[in-house]
Parts: C-alpha cells; structure tokens; sequence
C-alpha cells in the first residue's frame, strides 16, 4: 500500500476525459490514475461509465476531449493495436474466446495476428501456446475445443494470453461473475502472483468485499464523474455504497427493525432429491424469508427450480399447506400459488424486446382475458399501470420495450410480474444480481414489506450480506448438499462465513 | 400515462406505398389498369401466395419458419383432387366435394403439427425441419400422383373458381376472411400474444409457464391449414394440381412477409401488415404486366429489389427511432 | 504425435455419416450387386461434382455467417453471362478463360451479397432470398435467357472425358467428365486456405465468436466479405460445370438446388450457428443424399419415392444432430457443475 501516492511511476493516467453517445453524457470529464505495480479497483454503478472508460484505454473508443499518458508517453490518438503495443491487456466478461477451436488456436491468434503472418505454423502456434500457459501454470490439454472446458478456464486461457503480449496493465471487467468461490480463490491467487512479477492491474468490480480483499486503491465513478480516488485503506465499507449510489443505506438498523409477523407452516421440503441437489429438507412459514446460500453449482439454483415444476424430483416430498403436491410444470406451481423470479433476468425473465405492459402480465394472460381467450387490451394496460407504479418502476411509457430501462427497473419489472399473480411462495434466485446499489436497497424493502403481510419468501443468493440484510433464517448449501441451517438469532456474516467455508 | 397506439408506423408505412403505387399505375395507365377484369385476375392471383405468405408470416414471428407451405398446398390440392374424381362418378349431390375439403383441411393441419412437432419436441431449427418435411411433403404428394397432375376436377367444383359474389372473386373474399380471423387470433388472443413472447425469447417463456411446444405446433398448425386453404383456392382456379407446382412461390411468401415488417429473428410483425404486402405486390406485378414488352420474370427483379430497399429501410428508421428513445430514456 | 482416438472420433458426425453410407452402400450391393460396379460408381462421382462444389459455398457460408441460398441462381447468371460473352467475342481457345469470365461475374454477384450482409447485418438468409430473386429476375426477365448450345472451349471440354468405364456385366457404360478435376482441386484450395492461412482460421473465429475475432484482430468484415465474394467465384464456377455437363445451357435447370445442398452440408455436421463444418462432411453429406438419390432405384425403390427417403433423412439426420447438440449442452452444464 505504500506504493500509493508515488506519482512519478503511474503507470496509466488519463485526464479530463469525455464522452458523449448521440448527445447523452456517457463520460463527462474523468480522471483515472494507476501507479505501476499495484491493483487498481473501479468502482461504480451500472451506466456509471465503467466500460466506457475502459473503451476508451484500451482504444475501441476515441475520447471527445481528454488526454492519455501511458507510462508517460501520450497518447493523442489510441487505437487498438496501440494499446495492446503499450502493454494494456482487457480480460473482458466472456473472455473473448472461440468456443469452437482449440485451446492451442485460442491463445496463439493474437500473437500470430499482430505479428501479420498470413500463413498457419501449426509448431510455432504450439510454442506460443505453451509459452502462454507456462506463465501462470495453467494445465489444460492445448488441443481441447475450449467448448469444453469450464468457465474459469477460459477465464485463464485470456489471462495467460493477455500476458503474451507483454501486458503491463491487465484491465478485468468483473471477473468473478461466473466463477465459484474456489475458482475465486484460484483467480485471486493468480492475481497476486502477477503483481509479484510487476504487472498492474485494474480490477473492476462493484462487489464490495472482493474489492476490500484485493485492491490496493480505488476509483469509484458515478454519472460520468469522478467521485472518489484514494488507497483502498482510506474508505469504509459504508463509505464506499454512499460513494457508489450518493444514498446512504442503513443496513444495520434495517435488520434490527425488521417486524416479524410468522404465522402457519406454508411449505415443507422433505429429502427431496434431483439432479443437483440431494436430500434437502425444510419448512417455510407465513411471513418468513428463509434465505439458502450457496456458490455457483451448489445446487441452489436447481433446488429453485424443483420448487417450480422446471426440474422433476427424483425424490421426496413437497407438502403445501399440509397437502402433499407434485409440480410437473409451471402452470401447476403457478396454480398452487408459487412464483420464481428467476436468476437470469435477461435470458430467463425478460421479452428484452417487447413492451413493459406484455412482460408484466405475461403470467397473467388467463386472468386478464375472456372465457375464449380474448385479451383486453384495457385491462392489460391497467394492470401493468397497477405494478409500474406500485413497483416504483421508472419510465415514461408502459409500450416502451424493457430493454429501455435500467437494470433495476427490469428486475423489478420481473418482480412485478410475479407479484401480480399473489403468489403465496415466492421464490427469488439471486434477486438483485447485476442490479444498482438504490435498487437492490427498494427490492429488500419491498421484500420485508410483503413478509410482513405475510407471504412466504425464499431468497436464493450467493451473496452473504444480501441473506443477512432480507432473511429470517438461511440454509447453506454446498456440492448439492445442505450442509447447515442458521437461526435468525445467529445470522451474520461471520456466521455465514464459518458455515460456508 | 401514453395511451396504447392503434396502428404501428410499419402498417401507415405501408399503406402510404400502396397508395403511391395505385396512384402511379392509374395514371401512368389509366385505361387497362382501372378495369374490373384486371382487378379481377390481379386479386385471384394473389390470394393463393397471400395465404401462404400469412402462414409463413406467423412461424416467423414465433422464431422460426415455414419453408413447406408451398408443398403442403400441393398436396392438400392433390389429395381434395383425386378424391373428387374418384367420387364424382358414384355420387349424387355435393357432399363428396365438402368431404375432399374437410380431408384437405386435415391433411394440411396434421402436416403443419408434424413440422411444429419437429420443431417444438425434437428441437430441429425451424428451416432445417421444414426443409425436410417439404422434400417429404412432395415426396407423398409424388407417390400419391405418380408424378403426374391431377386433372380433370367436377366442374361443381371448379365453379367456386370463377364465381364472383358482387363482383369479387371467391378466392379473393376467402382471402379476407383469413385475413380478418388471423389478424384476430394473432393481435387479440391469449394464443396471438404467446406467438410473440414465444418468438421474443423461447427461454423466457419456460419460466413464466408458458407451454412452448403447444404453442410453436399450433403455429404451425395454422400455417399448414392456410396452405391447404391456399392449395384447394388454386385446385379450384387451374382446375389441376401437381407436386411441383408454384415452387418458386416458397421464398416469394418470406419475401412478402419480411416485406409485411416481419422480424426474420421472431418477435415482431402483424397479419394486415403482411396482407397489405401482398397487395403492394401484386398490383406491381400486374402493372409491369401491361407493359407488352416487359417480360413476366421481371417480376423477380422487382420483388427481390423490393425487399432489400425495404430492410434498409426499415433499418434507418430503426436506427432513428433507437437513437430517439435512447435519448428519452 | 496424434494419437488415434477413437472416443473423439464417435463424437464426430461425420463418422456416423460415413457409417450410414458404408452401411447403405452395402445394403444396396447386397440386394442389387450393382452399386459396386464401375458404371454406378462413375456415375455417382459424375452426379457428385456440382452439389458438392455448390456444398463448398453453403459451407463457407455457414461456419462464418449464416444460410446462404443465392449460389444457384449466382451460377446460373454468371454462366450465361459467361457463355453469351465468349459467343460474343468469337473466342475459340481454352475453356479456362471462360471459366474466368464467369467467376468475375459471380464475385460481383457474391459482392453484392456480401455488401449488404456486410454493411447492414441482416440476416443472411433474407439478404441472399432477396438477391436471387434479382438475379433470377436478370437472367430470365431482362436477358431472357434460354435454352442455348455452348460455346466451343466449352463444348470441347464436356466431350473429353477423364475416364470411360464399361459394366461387363449389364453392358451399361459410364464416363467421368473433367469438371471431376476442378471439383477436386476446389476442394485442395478450400482445404489449404480453411486450415493454413489465418484467413481461414478467421472464417472459424468469426463463426464461432465474432466480438472476440474482432478484438483479436481479425478484420471481420473484410473476411466475411471475402467469403461471399469467393462463393460468388465458386458458384460461377459449379455453373459452367453443370452446362458443360448437359452439354447445353440451361437456365431454368439451376434453381432450387440450394435446399438439399444445405440439408447435405448440415447432415455432414456443419453447425448451424456458426463456427463449426469440416470439408469431410460437407463430401460426406453430399455423397449421402447423392447416393439416395441415384441409387435406390438400384434396390428397386421406384424414383417416385425418392423425394421421400431424402426427406426421410434430412429430419432423422437433423434430429439427430438437434437432439446431440441439445444434450452437449446439459453435459457442459454437468462439467461446470462438476468443477464447482
């Protein structure tokens, strides 16, 4: 950390820059500052300019106003292939990899390219590649399709790629989206080790306790703007969701004024088995949120969809209100009165293309039509009004597609949807995932509030603080097994931490 | 709070060139154009590949496509054919041809369930399994005629061809009708608005309990039944049907159907938009007709020149809008 | 250094392909004893030449773009245009000129094509429907083309003939033309350029992701250009194959060969959605559909069933590729579950 505040040897410093798409103020004026050596976090919000700024180093965009220096020498103009002669390396969120060709082909085109051969040296690809994945002791069989193999691995396959190059700044776009805590553990140790050898890094994240563990300063923007700019030491866990979002959030009080109102027994799971997860047991009352916890491929995800008739149980029992039901499909569970938002919003919740009004009463069509099927359009649209407002959801016009609204506002498009058909259960798989810090701070609110009126609520997570803040009890999963509960008195992140561990 | 619009911008558009056009030809060819006898042809022409274009239209707005209609018509016309000739002999009265109808019919809806049963069920993309249902379409329509056209069809029934009621062919009122009911089922039901979801993200739709093979199989139910309506129109107007008939009628009902403001990827598009398509056609074809020397294959050059100025259109004014909205939001 | 692995080879579609040909070529001999004769196997490689030159450009369309169903009526213009311009200049010498010419008018067409796809990014089925229809449109509408004799190179060259067979047994004689030599040398370039210039692997990359060819720098539109350009030049080329063949000019012959090209090219396992075919399958698929076609008669399946079988088969043979490429995904789902 001492290292901060070392001026003379930045490594990246880009000044006053400026941005603007088709007159809307992208970048308006940002300054960004890496010193040799360390790594750098930035910080921010969806749409706070993150990737643009990152456009902009790595040459894909051409600032309007602002200058950059790498390493001291200034860049009027940066392209591409600039950058990537300058040392900056971007590890982006899909890795950039060809899932249909080898791994051997993956880590040596960019070489072979920027070298401008034209011809295929099958030997000298090899080389390449064994170079490539020497520098950070990657085993993988360089002549797998990279279909094949898991997501952390094409996440190595771009970093030991990038380092090929020479990369002195390695810029990686939120890099543990996709991972599991152990391929986390893996990526930070690699990670460490590039700093060891003098690499820099600029990590961008917007998870609060990634940022803490790794980073040794930060950048937070919002709007465009700067906010902030100091050693990672210098800023409070607080202080860096007011700097993100401009609100201050009480979470600690929330818990502590959560009302509880726990009535009858609505739902109980008992050894229930499918492909994923095995043997899970538990009961959810009126008016309690019970979280489960679990990293990627613990089967918590399948668990969520068992509870909605997607994935068939190969065993045990789901009792509702003291009657034993089976769901084959959705329309049984929607029917018995579950609901799942589910953990994909883009791919799994939304009509991205299709209006506000079609995506929130989509589970409703039954209901807002005639006897023989006809749809009222009247009818549609007040429905849709009902929960654009009792949602908070902000836009101008329910015929506008959902693509045009934020993050949040999709999710809570989702949420309403679901909320519409007065589900009894519901299911939430990673509520706030890829939502702003505002947003996610209305969709626990709103969820405390319909506890407190007594549904029945699952919040499925990976995301401790999110369990701590929302839940009455959590089980934890792991290897699709549940492998501990904890009681509403003993919920908390150290908690949570020992039994996930 | 916006009031919903009525009428999307892709329909006005649409209209506005329809208008331009019949304006154009009456007045750069006021004496034939204007006549009841070339309206009449122009109209029973265009029903048979305006109801397979609808048919088409719709599988391409539930993300997929209907490359069999053509085949299914040919069949359908077939089989409604060979029926009524070998009836007609030991019959008395008309029931033997609503028979051969009724039989058409279903054979034309089972061969649409069974392209959407390979696309739903067996999750063969839409092109490839209609590809192959088409060869296999053709095929049976083969076997069944041994290659050869089915003639000779009883004049009671040949005479729907020709009837006009209040001057309107029979084939053209059929066509509204169809027109009308789809554009119905499409813009105003359950089952229509399912289309688009369908069309919009097939994933999706699992999730919010939609039953998705359901709904592509009667989509493609639906097409096949407008083929067999298409292929019993064209029975009853050249009096004949054989396999390979119409052929290149296959990509003219994608044409016409992009044409319409069908989206090739799914999700968007509307039944009177691709009605008015076919007209705007049609009266293009039948315009350059009267020009003697101008040969009929021009009507390719025209159509295939349509289509790429109407998607680049249609870009640029997708491009504005975007650009638009990004700026509202 | 390869080791032969046969586990990769079972998941491969094009062993199943070869299997199901080894398997029908045998059932045909069996009943038949004629499928192994020299005639039929001349016979066969003759009718193999122009669906698997046409194969080339569904191929190349597929792994980098999409559908592409513009190259019979590219073949069938440019041929004319060909023909009409060597008529015209009263030239007499080597066929390969006329060759020339008709793939310079095919990579103008395949240009036209690749502008559009290139520039506006619409779907490549439309774009390549919309601009057959045009050419459709000029060769039978503003040339009004119609059934005419060849010119002399060409002539010349479908009456030499590469090999003449003759079946003892049944008496029935088969000859092989040389257009077999340009289909084979066809496919030495496609194969050399496909696996040996970075050109080629850029068709791959930009098939299989095109943000990430972009960013490796791969010049992604001149490359998917390119490919529209050259499957104008091959198309050109499978059209003047086909009219040296029938010995006549043909016009209205051409369309419609597209559909079960693509159905060979994707049966011999070329993946629809980009980034994966190999030239092994696009031979295999063809040979497979080219043998239905010629050959059931041979096991005394009348012709009129044909189109049956071949529908038959493009929706087993889809299916089945549907329905691996379905499970692929759950077992990729299975890995990273398994890695967790």
């Amino acid at each position: 950390m001492g290292r901060y505040g070392d001026m003379m040897s930045n490594i990246l410093c880009a000044k006053g820059i400026k941005k603007s798409f088709d007159g809307v103020h992208a970048l308006k004026g940002v300054d960004l500052t890496i010193n040799k050596g360390e790594i750098h976090c930035l910080a921010g919000e969806n749409g706070c300019g993150k990737s643009t700024i990152i456009k902009i180093i790595s040459g894909f965009y051409r600032p309007d106003e602002g200058a950059i220096e790498v390493a001291g020498k200034g860049f009027p103009v940066m392209t591409p292939t600039q950058a990537i002669k300058a040392g900056i390396q971007v590890i982006y969120q899909d890795f950039s990899v060809f899932p249909n060709l080898t791994v051997l082909e993956n880590l040596a085109f960019n070489q072979v390219l920027a070298n401008k051969k034209r011809l295929v040296n099958k030997k000298e690809f090899r080389k390449i590649a064994e170079e490539a994945v020497k520098k950070i002791n990657f085993e993988v069989d360089l002549d797998a399709l990279v279909e094949t193999l898991p997501v952390a691995d094409k996440q190595l396959i771009a970093i030991s790629r990038a380092l090929l190059d020479n990369a002195k700044l390695i810029i990686m776009d939120e890099p543990t989206t996709a991972l599991t805590k152990k391929e986390i553990k893996r990526l930070f140790e690699i990670i460490a080790a590039l700093k060891k050898n003098g690499v820099t890094i600029l990590f961008v994240s917007h998870k609060l306790d990634e940022v803490f563990e790794i980073s040794d300063s930060i950048t937070i923007l919002r709007n465009g703007e700067n906010v902030i700019s100091c050693p990672t030491s210098e800023i409070t866990e607080e202080k860096f969701a007011y700097y993100m979002t401009g609100r201050h959030f009480d979470t600690a009080q929330t818990r502590k004024n959560m009302k509880k109102n726990i009535g009858a027994k609505m739902l109980e799971v008992k050894n229930l088995s499918a492909p994923g997860f095995e043997n899970v047991s538990f009961e959810l009352h009126k008016g309690e949120i019970l979280g489960v916890i679990g990293q990627l491929g613990s089967g918590r995800t399948e668990l969520s969809l068992a509870l909605f008739g997607l994935l068939k149980p190969t065993d045990g029992k789901i009792i509702m209100e003291g009657k034993e039901v089976k769901l084959p499909n959705v329309n049984v569970a929607h029917k018995l009165g579950i609901a799942l938002v589910p953990e994909d919003r883009l791919t799994e919740g939304l009509f991205l293309s299709q209006s506000i009004v079609k995506n929130i009463t989509v589970c409703r069509m039954d209901e807002l039509a005639s006897s023989i099927g006809i749809l009222s359009n009247k009818k549609s649209v007040e429905e849709s009004d009902k929960w654009v407002k009792g949602m908070g959801v902000v836009t101008k016009n329910h015929e506008l597609p959902v693509q045009t609204l934020s993050g949040g506002n999709q999710q809570k498009v989702v949420l309403g949807r679901w909320l519409a058909t007065t589900p009894k259960v519901l299911i939430l798989n990673g509520p706030t995932v890829g939502v702003d810090i505002g947003a996610k701070y209305d969709i626990h609110n709103l969820l405390r509030k319909l506890a407190e009126e007594g549904m029945a609520i699952i919040v499925v997570s990976d995301d401790a603080e999110e369990v701590i803040e929302t839940c009455n009890r959590a089980i934890i999963m792991r290897s699709g097994y549940v492998t501990g509960e904890i009681s509403e008195e003993a919920l908390s992140r150290e908690a949570l931490a020992l039994a996930s561990n | 709070m916006i009031k919903a619009k009525k009428i999307d911008d892709n329909i006005v558009r649409l209209l506005i060139i329809l208008t331009a056009f019949i304006m154009i030809a009456c007045v750069t060819r006021p004496a034939n154009f204007i006549q009841l006898g070339n309206f009449q042809t122009m109209v029973k022409q265009m029903s048979e590949y305006g109801l397979m274009a609808l048919g088409v239209g719709i599988c391409m707005i539930s993300g997929g496509i209907d490359l069999s209609t053509v085949y299914i018509a040919n069949l359908t016309g077939i089989i409604a054919g060979m029926m009524m000739q070998n009836m007609a002999a030991g019959s008395n009265g008309n029931g033997y041809i609503y028979l051969a109808i009724l039989v058409a019919l279903l054979v034309g809806a089972i061969c649409g369930i069974f392209n959407g049963f390979l696309v739903s069920y067996l999750r063969i993309p839409a092109m490839l399994a209609t590809l192959g249902s088409y060869q296999l379409f053709m095929g049976i329509a083969i076997v069944i005629s041994h290659g050869s056209t089915v003639s000779g069809i009883p004049e009671a029934y040949t005479r729907f061809g020709t009837t006009l009621i209040a001057q309107i062919p029979v084939a053209f009122i059929i066509f509204l009708l169809v027109t009308i009911v789809l554009s119905f089922i499409i813009s105003k039901t359950k089952f229509g608005q399912r289309i688009y979801l369908v069309g919009t993200n097939a994933q999706a739709v699992k999730f919010a309990g939609i039953k998705y093979n359901a709904i592509i199989i009667r989509a493609y139910m639906i097409s096949g039944l407008i083929s067999a309506i298409a292929g019993l129109v064209s029975l009853a107007r050249i009096n004949s049907a054989k396999a390979d008939f119409g052929s290149s009628y296959t990509m003219q009902t994608i044409l016409i159907a992009v044409l319409g403001g069908v989206h090739p990827d799914g999700g968007f598009g509307s039944i009177p938009g691709i009605a008015i398509a076919v007209v705007i056609l049609q009266i293009l074809s039948s315009y350059l007709n009267m020009f003697p020397n101008i040969s009929n294959y021009y009507r390719n050059l025209i159509w295939g020149f349509v289509l790429i100025a109407v998607l680049i259109i249609n870009f640029v004014i997708n491009k504005r809008k975007a650009a638009k909205l990004r700026k509202m939001s | 250094m390869k080791k032969f692995d046969f586990k990769k080879i079972l998941k491969h579609t094009e062993f199943y392909v070869f299997v199901i040909i080894i398997a029908l070529s045998l059932i045909i001999q069996a009943r038949s004893g004629l499928f192994f004769a020299n005639n039929n196997i001349v016979d066969l490689l003759r009718s193999l030449i122009v669906p698997s030159i046409y194969a080339l450009c569904a191929l190349l369309a597929f792994v980098s773009t999409g559908p592409d169903v513009s190259f019979p009526l590219i073949a069938a213009l440019s041929a004319y245009l060909a023909i009409i311009v060597t008529k015209a200049i009263g030239y007499t010498g080597s066929a390969f000129l006329v060759f020339i010419f008709a793939i310079i008018f095919g990579m103008v067409m395949g240009a036209l094509n690749g502008w559009i796809i290139v520039k506006y990014k619409f779907p490549s089925l439309i774009v390549t429907l919309g601009t057959s229809s045009i050419f459709n449109g000029i060769l039978l509408g503003a040339f009004e083309a119609g059934r005419m004799d060849l010119p002399q190179p060409l002539e010349r060259l479908g009456e030499t003939s590469l090999l003449t067979v003759k079946n003892a047994r049944t008496g029935l004689g088969s000859s092989l033309p040389m257009t077999f030599l340009i289909m084979i040398g066809l496919y030495i370039i496609t194969y050399l350029v496909l696996n040996y210039t970075m050109v080629g692997r850029g068709v791959y990359a930009l098939g299989g992701d095109e943000i990430s060819a972009e960013r490796a720098g791969f010049n992604v539109k001149a490359i998917r250009f390119g490919i529209f350009v050259a499957n104008g030049a091959i198309a050109a080329i499978a059209g003047v194959c086909y009219s040296v063949m029938s010995m006549r000019y043909l016009p209205t012959e051409y369309e419609g060969g597209e559909m079960i090209v693509i159905a060979a090219v994707i049966l011999g396992g070329t993946r629809m959605a980009g980034g994966v075919g190999t030239l092994k399958g696009c031979i295999l698929g063809t040979l497979l559909l080219t043998m239905v076609s010629n050959s059931l008669i041979l096991v005394g399946i009348p012709v009129s069933w044909q189109r049956v079988f071949i529908g038959v088969i493009i929706i087993i043979g889809t299916a089945i590729s549907a329905l691996q490429s379905y499970t692929a995904g759950r077992i990729k789902s299975k890995v990273k579950k398994e890695a967790a």
